[in-house]
This record gives structure tokens, C-alpha cells and sequence, in this order.
């Protein structure tokens, strides 16, 4: 297959999950991190490359791509940051015998690095692989030798990717009955499925009562309500206006995220913030559920507004208003909130419980820091 | 019939693999955005910094349109470099895009679709758009409810999408809107009422038959037409075939649902959710921008997925600024809610825009103020020039301290000399020769339809009434060395000539900025508009209400129903009389074709023809055809074997013209013909020429069994003075009996039945 032939198609899949990002007809986080791994296990495997850098350049091209398509998913760019970082990984691993001798011996514990290279895992890896062939890159004779050596690695470490996005929610729920008692009231908002299969989880061991808000204009709380009523789990509905007056009898107020953010603050549907103001005022404390592909290297530097996604106006106010949509009232209709970080007290992800002030670390882990821009 | 059916099973069966069309009609067929026209087709004007073309793909490709054919009539080859530079041509896009070029002599919209009927180019149900579209309803839904229902009703042609909005609403046109009177069960529009601004449309006439025939009945004024048409295969040839057929909605629709002939229905979807409506005029296009600007096409909104796919960063208030940093504004400039910067736009200090769309590398000088004003890209804005309420196109240079009011309209390039003072509904374009030179630089045939030419005197030529000065003068309007030229304001001299809807005074309602409160208006929105609209939605069949408060609210119900009683004895009796007419014509032009021996075909378009020209009943015909059929078998006495030999040499020959007047009812052929032989000579041959119709396949079995369970088969209900008919009623009844035994006793061969019912 000649290389032009092989980009092309590669790009027809790139192509059309940019079309439908951009047309929101892939949306919500998993569902967009679910689409980004498949594609670029297409492209990795059709990739033709004889160094590391031809393949890390390709992927860095295709990611920012799709970032560009729909920047407000950010769980798009946080794959392609977590394959990257995987693909490294394994390179690291595979040439480890004749290149990383040097730059372990330049790995000098100080305090002034200690957050730089605070990469914990890739050394314990690095160390468990010592018997590997070593794979020569840019071999003049046989290009190709380079990516058939290293191609079923990536696949690997792709597929990885993938089986975490699969078991997110288990694993996400798995420490669900430490977090929820008997008989206590939780409060929730909007229809997470990771708080939905949290809640499900816990109500194996404890009996408790849930309160659904209904989150306007959405109205996804209605179907929230639902599905935990049919799990067996005593469920109030109750209407958005209404959540400060309860807020006094919760015991835990707990969270689904969009995106979290470097700073431990939190893109989460319309209604969290009020949620979040009401319980603070409370001290009720605040559970997000949510899974590590959430964790967005970003800050939000832009004023509270910019960041945010809005929808159309029709859910708040009907079209057919014509009167009013015609003097040119002002509506908006927001998809998410930003929830600062005073305000959550523990994000409880597939990787552990972690407060939000130690997020940044988390970050470190899971990308390579020249990715944050791709 | 049944091969026919079987076939369409399959295609939906293979329903999946099948490649779903879209053709889009990117001519506007009229003249309402003159002089932005004169060098571009309409369906390039940008909106919201993208083509109107652009719009539309990405709406169609919203709804998984694969295939997209785009009739271009005006500057085809501008048109076809749009195609072939938008990121819709590359092979990622998934979407294969046809430009079709039509002749400089379609204009209408109906020609344009006979045209795609000679290309032959449909293969399935297809997705009519204008090129004009902007919309995120999910068409393919639409499709697919389109599909399902042709599965049951194989006369379902057509599905329109229509968007429910309110009487009143800035996206649905008061100029040309339209009344739709649905089942409500069904959604089968029953009838289609246009309905246009000036002069006031008071009235609407709903054919009686409708509510007798359904129940429930809704009549609305609510909705926008976003000439949105899921149709199937037929209707381009339906167009073929009516070769008068023009406009789509008031022409095509309107012709179909009255007509009796076609038999076919035409279906509305109503889009509760999502957002449709067509750049039609310049109001519309106001409409359409603000409604971009507000985000009611989500997601099709400039920061999310512009169809140029430009950048744009959202701000508190609707402001949409290019994101890559290109755009330079001033420190002390204002930007005011509901406003779009395209990239490489700089602002100067102290400007202030409000609600305007302001395209990619123009340059607005200090202190110009902008109010819902569209400057489209490379235009640049002198220093303390006011704009307000118009549309100034690209490449367009205003002198400083220009003043354009209300309702402008500025064509290409023009340039605007210093304190130029443009009053209110001002077009301005550049002279002939300079638009004509510069088009054929960049190759287009000059050929310039005659209509144009006629437009193009009439702005020429010096005219000077009101305060309306003449060329030499212009430079009091336009300034020092414009190159422009003001068009005539005021209705053309053949206003009279042209149609309802492009009169001067109902598009004066698709005006931009014009507020036409002078003028009368069909849904004049003054006192109660809310009252109004609420008892809208849901009238029943019993409460009409007229569609104006200018007319008295009872006039229109009593008036049409009331006289229509009144009068129907009189009607009664001049109906009897046309009828024996159609009669005797149809009788003879049966006669002659059985003399003369014509085709089937021929015969068959006389009939319909004439049923046509007389409006005459379908049953008509269908009695005089099968009367026709049965004299002409000659009875042969005593000889079964000869007889049989005559019925079917007839039936064979002339028998399908029975099926080919324009309708099938089986059941109501073997009614006829039972009638038929009950009062004539030929009355013992009834089982035989019965016989002889179902093994030609012209009834079946079902038919048979259907028609022998009607009360009216057995002669019930007949008046008993008809003594001698309704014994020969009652024998043919009774020999159906003996047939249908013969079905029961599963003995179909037909020499028996013919024997059984000789025995009779």
C-alpha cells in the first residue's frame, strides 16, 4: 500500500469524527474519548513511521485536529495526551538497554525537579522490562523494521487505554460503600452515568435516600430519578428551586463532571454550581465522581464565561414566542457551570480519592508536559 | 400490481445501503436582493461570514445527505468554483456534490425540476431544499417517517417540513406565508392556502369534502414553510407531465391536493424541535442572522461549527470575534451584544457596533457607528460614517462621513464618495459596463436573459420623481466620484404584470427595516396577537376564523358554509345537467375509439382529459367505460364456446382501459357492471364477462368477495319501482354467490364457473 493511501484513509476516519464533533453528534465525554481512542488505533496501526518522532508527530497533528473541531470536549485532547504519553512509554521501555542510561543517572532527587519529573510509575516500569532487543530507528536498509518492532506494544498500550474507558464506571464505584452510610440523604444533580452506577454501586450494602434535582432546562434529572428508582433506591425528585430549602437535610451532595481542570475546579452541568453555592453555605460536603480521562491539563484562564458551551435558547424559551424573540431578548441557555475549587472536597476517580489542590499531580502522572499544547 | 409491490419490499430492505440525495435549487428565481445580485447568484451571499450554499450543505449534512445535486441557473461557473473551493469537495467530506446547470430560460423552480427529471438523475426519495436553507432539523428523521409511510400509502409524494413559530415571528415572512389545513391525525395536509402580506388576505377557501372526509381538521397560521420537501421518485415527473406547474408551494402542492385525478397525498411534518427557515428576502436574511447570532441553530452557531469553518471565540452577550488573533480592535471601540468580527477586521477607535455582521478583512474607521448593519468582507468604512439597518457588500469603499439609513442596499465594489447621504431604502449599485466588463474577465458568457436587460434601462435611464434627482446629480447622494448608480425606489412600471407575491407593495414586507405600517396587512399583530395566537394552534373543524382583524371575526364561517347550503339545490340542478354532458362525451370519445381502434393509451389520456376539462366525477367515466366495454360484446346465441370466445377477445383488447381512467376501484367496477347487466340485454352473460375479469387479472378474488358482502350487491336499499333491475340485480348476485363457492370449494378453474353460471 503506497503511504499517501494509507494517510488518506486513516484521515476519512480522522475526518469524520471531526464532522461529528463539530456537529455534536458524538457528545458527552466518554462517548467523545471512546470515539478519539478507536481512531487513532486506526491511525497507529496503518501508520507507517522508522522513528519515534514521525509517529508522535503524526498524533499530535491528528489530536489537534479534533481539539480544534470541538474544543469544548476536552476529554478528546486528554486521550490523545494519554497515548502519547503511553506510546512514550513503551518507546522507553523497548530502547531502554541502550538509551536511557543517561537520563536515569541525570534523574538527581531535588526538591527543585522533584514536581517536574514527578513521573513515579515510568520508572518502576522502566525497571521491570530489563530484557528487551533493541530496535534500531531510521535503519537505512529496512525502514519499516522500526514500526513493526514497536507496533504491537502500541496497540497494546492503546487498547489499555481503551479497556480503562471501558471499566471506568466500575472502577469509579468500586469504593462507592466507604463513601455513602445507611440511612443518610445524598443529593444529586442532573444524570451522571458514573454517579449513577456510584449510587447504584453503594445501595448493595446500605440503604439510603437519594434527592434528584431535575436540572432545567435539561431535564435530565427526570431520567436520573428513574433509573435509581428502578435499581431499588429510595429517590425524591424535586424541582431546582427547591434545592437550598433541602440542602439543610443532606447529608453529601454528589457530583457528575464534564471536564476537571488543572486548579481542581470543575466544568459540571447547569444547576452544580447553585448545588454546590448551597451546600457550601450548609457545609454539606461535595463528592464529584468522575473518571481520570476527565482530568483536563487547563486552567481556566478566561473569565468564567468564555469557557463555557451554550445551547440553543429554544429549551428556555420557545421559538414560537415570537413577540418576545423579536425585541431581542437576551437568552442563554448554558450546558455546564464552573465550580471553583473551594468548593469540592474530594474527587473520587478511577485512580484513588484526591482532593482537588492535588490534581496538578495527578496531571503530571498521567501526560507528558510538552503535550499540555498540542 | 403485485410485481410492482414486490419490488418496492426489496429497495426497502435494502433500505440501508441506500444513498439518501438532496437537490438543492440554488436560484432564487426572483429579484429580491437586486443589486447585491447583479454580479454574484444569491445563494453566495454570505450570512454570519459563510455562503448561503454553505449554510445549506452543512444542513444537509447534518441529516446525512450523501449525495447532493445543486441546479444553478445565474452565474453557474461563480457557483461551481464555490463548490469546488469549499471544504465539501474533498474526498474526507463524505458528501459527492453535482453542480447542474440549467438554462438562462428556467425560471421558475418548476422548470428547474423538469429539468432534473430529463437529467434522470433520482433514484430513491430525495430531499428538495432551496438554496437558501439554514437549518438543524434532523431531516433524516423525516426521511425515514417519509419512507415508512410510503411502505403503507403508496400515494404519499411528499413530506414538507414545516416549523411551528407563532403568527407572528421575525424568521416567518408577512409577505408570503401560507396557511395549512392538516389532518390531525394523519398530519396530511389537506390543503395549502397562500397567503401574501399586501393586499390583506382576509379570506380562505377550504373545499367542503375535507370536513366531511376527516374528522378532525387543523387549520394554522402558525408555521413557517422552510420549503423543506422529502419527495419520492414521482414528483419530478408529476412536474413533467404538468407542464404549468411553476412555484413548488403554490403551483405544485396546491395542484396536487385539489386534484382528484392524481390521487396522491402530501404530508407536513411539523418540527417541534430544531430550527429551519430560508434566506427568502432581506428581511429574512435579518431574521436568519439574528437568529445565528442567538444561538437558536445550535449547533450550527459561528464558534461551534461554522459551515466555512472559520473560528469564532463567543463573549458575554452574543459577540463572536475570529479567533486567531488577526482581528485588531481599538481600545475605546464599542462591540454591543449580538455582533460578528470576521478575521483580519480592524477596528478604530470610538467606533461602536451594535448587532452587526461585520466579514473577514474590513476596515472600520474611527467613530462609525454600526447598528444592525451586514458589511460582508473586504469593505472598508470611512471615519464617521453611520450605517444602519443595511447591507453593504464586499469591496465596497464609504467615504467619510457617509450617512446610510435604513433598508440600504449596497452592490460590490461600489465606492461611496465623502458625506455621502443615502436615505432610507437606497440601492446603490455600480454602472452596467463596469459589472458586465468585470464579469467577462473572469469568463462568464454575457449572455444576460432579457429580463435583466429590461432592469438594467430602467435604472439607467435618467428618471426624477419625488426628490429623486437624476444621474448628474448624484453626487448630492452618493458623494465625490462614486462610481455608483441609485436604482428607481418606487413599484416598477409592469408591477401590475407580475405575481401577487413579487408586487411592489407585498415585497415591501420582505423589505429589510421597512416597518410598512403604512400598508394593510394580512395578519395585522396590533391589539390581541397573544389571544390570537393561543386559539390558534388547535382549531377544530366547526370555529373558523378569518385571518385578518380587519374582517369581522364570524364573516368568513358563515358566509362559506351558509351560502354553500343555500345554494347547493340550485347547484343540484345545473350539476345534473354538466353531468349528462360529460356523459355523452365521454360515451362518444369511447365510441370512436373503439371504432377507430386506438392504443390504450390514447384512449385512456382522452379520458382522463376530458374528466379533466369538465371536473367530473371519477365514477363517471368508470360507468360509461364499463358500460361501453360490455355493449360492445356481441351476444352469440346458443353457442357457449363462441360467446366465451367474444368476451374475452373484448376483455383482452379494451378490458384494462377500465383501470387506466385515472383510478383503480375493483369493487366498484364489479358494482357497475352488476348494475349494468341488471338493466341490459346482456344480463346472462354477467357470470361469464366476470369470469373472463378475473382471469385477466382486472379483479380478484378478494374484490369479488368484498363486493358480494356490500348490502348494495344484493339489491338492498334499492327503491322497488326498479322491479325488473332489481331482479337482475339479485341474479348476479347470486351467481358472484356460486363463484365465490367455487373460490371456497378451491375449484378455480374458470370453464367450470363459466358452466355454473350458464346453468343459472
Amino acid at each position: 500500500m503506497a503511504p499517501e493511501a494509507s494517510t488518506s484513509t486513516s484521515h476519512r476516519s480522522v475526518e469524520v469524527l471531526v464532522s461529528k464533533l463539530r456537529r455534536r453528534q458524538v457528545v458527552g465525554s466518554r462517548e467523545a474519548a471512546l470515539e478519539t481512542v478507536k481512531v487513532l488505533r486506526q491511525v497507529v496501526s496503518r501508520a507507517k513511521f522508522s522513528n519515534i518522532d514521525q509517529l508522535v508527530g503524526l498524533i499530535r497533528s491528528i489530536g489537534k485536529r479534533l481539539v480544534d473541531a470541538q474544543p469544548k470536549e476536552h476529554t478528546v485532547g486528554n486521550t490523545v495526551r494519554k497515548i502519547l504519553h503511553h506510546i512514550r512509554e513503551e518507546y522507553n521501555t523497548a530502547t531502554k538497554g541502550t538509551a536511557t542510561v543517561g537520563s536515569s543517572s541525570r534523574a538527581v532527587f531535588s526538591i527543585a525537579n522533584f514536581v517536574l519529573q514527578g513521573q513515579p510509575r515510568k520508572h518502576t516500569v522502566a525497571q521491570r522490562s530489563e530484557v528487551t532487543t533493541s530496535i534500531r530507528e531510521n535503519d537505512p536498509d529496512d525502514p519499516d523494521s522500526f514500526a513493526k518492532t514497536l507496533k504491537p506494544v502500541l496497540m497494546e498500550a492503546i487498547q489499555d487505554v481503551l479497556d480503562e474507558l471501558e471499566t471506568v464506571y466500575d472502577n469509579v464505584s468500586k469504593n462507592a460503600k466507604d463513601h455513602i452510610h445507611s440511612d443518610e440523604i445524598i443529593l444529586t444533580i442532573g444524570h451522571s452515568k458514573t454517579v449513577e452506577a456510584f449510587l447504584k454501586s453503594a445501595a448493595h450494602y446500605h440503604s439510603y435516600t437519594v434527592i434528584v434535582a431535575e436540572t432545567s432546562p435539561s431535564y435530565s434529572g427526570h431520567e436520573m430519578a428513574r433509573n435509581l428508582s428502578s435499581a431499588g433506591i429510595s429517590t425524591f425528585l424535586v424541582p431546582d428551586s427547591s434545592i437550598y430549602a433541602i440542602m439543610s437535610r443532606v447529608n453529601k451532595v454528589i457530583l457528575g463532571a464534564h471536564a476537571i481542570l488543572a486548579n481542581g475546579g470543575m466544568f459540571a452541568i447547569t444547576g452544580s454550581l447553585l448545588a454546590s453555592s448551597a451546600a457550601r453555605v450548609h457545609s454539606v460536603p461535595i463528592v464529584v465522581c468522575a473518571g481520570q480521562f476527565k482530568i483536563t491539563p487547563l486552567w481556566n484562564l478566561y473569565h468564567e464565561f468564555g469557557a463555557l458551551d451554550f445551547a440553543d435558547p429554544s429549551s428556555v424559551l420557545g421559538f414560537e414566542e415570537g413577540v418576545l424573540v423579536e425585541r431581542e431578548v437576551e437568552v442563554l441557555n448554558p450546558y455546564y457551570d464552573y465550580v471553583s475549587p473551594e468548593m469540592v472536597d474530594v474527587f473520587i476517580t478511577n485512580d484513588g480519592d484526591h482532593p482537588p489542590s492535588s490534581i496538578y499531580r495527578l496531571i503530571k502522572e498521567t501526560y507528558d508536559d510538552e503535550d499540555h499544547e498540542l | 400490481m403485485p410485481p410492482k409491490s414486490s419490488t418496492g419490499k426489496e429497495k426497502d430492505l435494502g433500505g440501508e445501503e441506500e444513498v439518501l440525495q438532496a437537490v438543492i435549487l440554488a436560484d432564487s428565481f426572483n429579484k429580491r436582493f437586486r443589486p447585491l445580485t447583479v454580479s454574484k447568484p444569491r445563494c453566495l451571499l454570505p450570512v454570519c461570514n459563510a455562503t448561503l450554499l454553505e449554510w445549506t450543505f452543512e444542513s444537509l449534512a447534518l441529516a446525512g445527505v450523501q449525495e447532493i445535486f445543486v441546479v444553478c441557473r445565474s452565474f453557474p461557473e461563480q457557483v461551481k468554483a464555490a463548490i469546488q473551493d469549499s471544504k465539501w469537495s474533498k474526498p474526507a467530506s463524505g458528501i459527492k456534490i453535482v453542480p447542474i446547470i440549467t438554462s438562462k430560460q428556467t425560471f421558475t423552480p418548476g422548470d428547474a425540476m423538469r429539468d432534473i427529471y430529463t437529467h434522470s438523475i433520482i433514484t430513491s426519495d430525495f430531499v428538495l431544499v432551496m438554496g437558501d436553507l439554514v437549518s438543524n432539523v434532523r431531516i433524516d428523521e423525516v426521511v425515514r417517517i417519509h419512507k415508512e409511510r410510503r411502505k403503507t400509502n403508496k400515494d404519499a409524494i411528499m413530506t414538507m417540513v414545516v416549523k411551528e413559530s407563532g403568527v407572528s415571528h421575525r424568521t416567518r415572512s408577512k409577505g408570503d406565508s401560507s396557511v395549512f389545513v392538516l389532518d390531525a391525525h394523519t398530519s396530511e395536509c389537506l390543503h395549502y392556502e397562500p397567503i401574501i402580506g399586501v393586499p390583506p388576505t382576509k379570506h380562505i377557501r377550504i373545499p367542503r369534502e375535507i370536513l366531511a372526509e376527516h374528522p378532525e381538521v387543523q387549520i394554522r397560521n402558525d408555521l413557517i414553510d422552510c420549503m423543506i420537501d422529502v419527495c419520492s421518485v414521482e414528483v419530478p415527473s408529476l412536474f413533467q407531465d404538468n407542464f404549468d406547474y411553476g412555484d413548488i408551494r403554490r403551483d405544485f402542492v396546491s395542484g396536487v391536493l385539489s386534484s382528484d385525478l392524481l390521487m396522491k397525498n402530501i404530508h407536513c411534518y411539523v418540527a417541534q424541535e430544531g430550527y429551519a427557515a430560508r434566506v427568502a428576502d432581506t428581511r429574512s436574511y435579518d431574521a436568519v442572522s439574528k437568529d445565528i447570532l442567538s444561538r437558536w441553530t445550535f449547533p450550527l452557531v459561528p464558534d461551534d461549527n461554522h459551515p466555512s469553518g472559520h473560528l469564532y471565540e463567543h463573549l458575554r452577550g452574543n459577540k463572536y470575534i475570529a479567533k486567531d488573533n488577526t482581528v485588531s480592535l481599538s481600545r475605546t471601540c464599542k462591540i454591543n451584544s449580538n455582533s460578528l468580527i470576521g478575521s483580519h477586521t480592524s477596528i478604530a477607535a470610538g467606533a461602536t457596533i451594535t448587532s452587526s455582521v461585520i466579514g473577514q478583512r474590513c476596515t472600520i474607521g474611527a467613530d462609525v457607528v454600526l447598528h444592525n448593519a451586514y458589511i460582508f468582507d473586504d469593505t472598508t468604512i470611512g471615519a464617521g460614517s453611520v450605517i444602519k439597518q443595511s447591507i453593504i457588500a464586499s469591496k465596497v469603499e464609504v467615504g467619510e462621513g457617509s450617512v446610510i439609513e435604513r433598508g440600504s442596499l449596497v452592490g460590490d465594489k461600489v465606492v461611496l464618495g465623502k458625506n455621502a447621504r443615502l436615505g432610507p431604502f437606497e440601492r446603490v449599485s455600480r454602472r452596467k459596463e463596469d459589472v458586465l466588463k468585470e464579469l467577462g474577465e473572469d469568463g462568464e458568457d454575457l449572455e444576460e436573459d432579457e429580463d435583466s436587460e429590461d432592469e438594467w434601462e430602467e435604472v439607467e435611464k435618467p428618471h426624477d420623481h419625488g426628490e429623486h434627482l437624476d444621474q448628474e446629480n448624484a453626487p448630492g447622494i452618493l458623494g465625490e466620484g462614486s462610481n455608483g448608480i441609485v436604482w428607481p425606489q418606487g413599484p416598477p412600471e409592469d408591477d401590475e404584470d407580475a405575481d401577487e407575491v413579487e408586487r411592489f407593495d407585498n415585497q415591501r414586507l420582505m423589505r429589510l427595516g421597512d416597518t410598512a405600517s403604512d400598508l394593510e396587512q394580512s395578519d395585522d399583530e396590533d391589539d390581541d396577537s397573544s389571544a390570537y395566537s393561543d386559539s390558534d394552534t388547535e382549531t377544530d373543524a366547526s370555529s373558523f376564523r378569518p385571518f385578518s382583524h380587519t374582517s369581522s371575526r364570524s364573516s368568513f364561517s358563515l358566509h362559506s358554509s351558509t351560502f354553500e347550503a343555500a345554494s347547493s339545490s340550485l347547484h343540484g340542478l345545473s350539476d345534473a345537467a354538466a353531468e349528462q354532458e360529460f356523459r355523452n362525451e365521454l360515451k362518444q370519445s369511447v365510441k370512436r375509439a373503439f371504432e377507430e381502434n386506438h392504443s390504450l393509451d390514447n384512449a385512456a389520456v382522452e379520458l382522463k382529459t376530458l374528466r379533466m376539462a369538465s371536473n367530473g366525477k371519477l365514477r363517471t367515466v368508470r360507468e360509461v367505460v364499463v358500460e361501453a366495454v360490455v355493449e360492445k360484446m356481441t351476444i352469440v346465441e346458443g353457442d357457449a364456446q363462441g360467446q366465451r370466445k367474444e368476451i374475452a377477445e373484448v376483455v383482452d383488447r379494451w378490458g384494462e382501459l377500465i383501470d387506466r381512467i385515472g383510478g383503480v376501484d375493483h369493487e366498484e367496477t364489479i358494482e357497475i357492471l352488476q348494475h349494468h347487466c341488471a338493466k341490459s340485454a346482456r344480463l346472462p352473460l354477467f357470470g361469464q364477462i366476470l369470469a373472463t375479469l378475473y382471469q385477466e387479472d382486472l379483479v380478484d378474488e378478494d374484490d369479488i368477495r368484498a363486493w358480494h358482502t356490500k348490502p348494495e350487491a344484493k339489491g338492498e336499499g334499492k327503491h322497488p319501482k326498479h322491479g325488473a333491475t332489481l331482479e337482475g340485480i339479485k341474479h348476479c348476485w347470486s351467481v358472484g354467490g356460486k363463484m365465490i363457492e367455487q373460490f371456497n370449494a378451491q375449484e378455480s378453474s374458470d370453464e367450470d364457473s363459466d358452466e355454473e353460471s350458464e346453468d343459472e
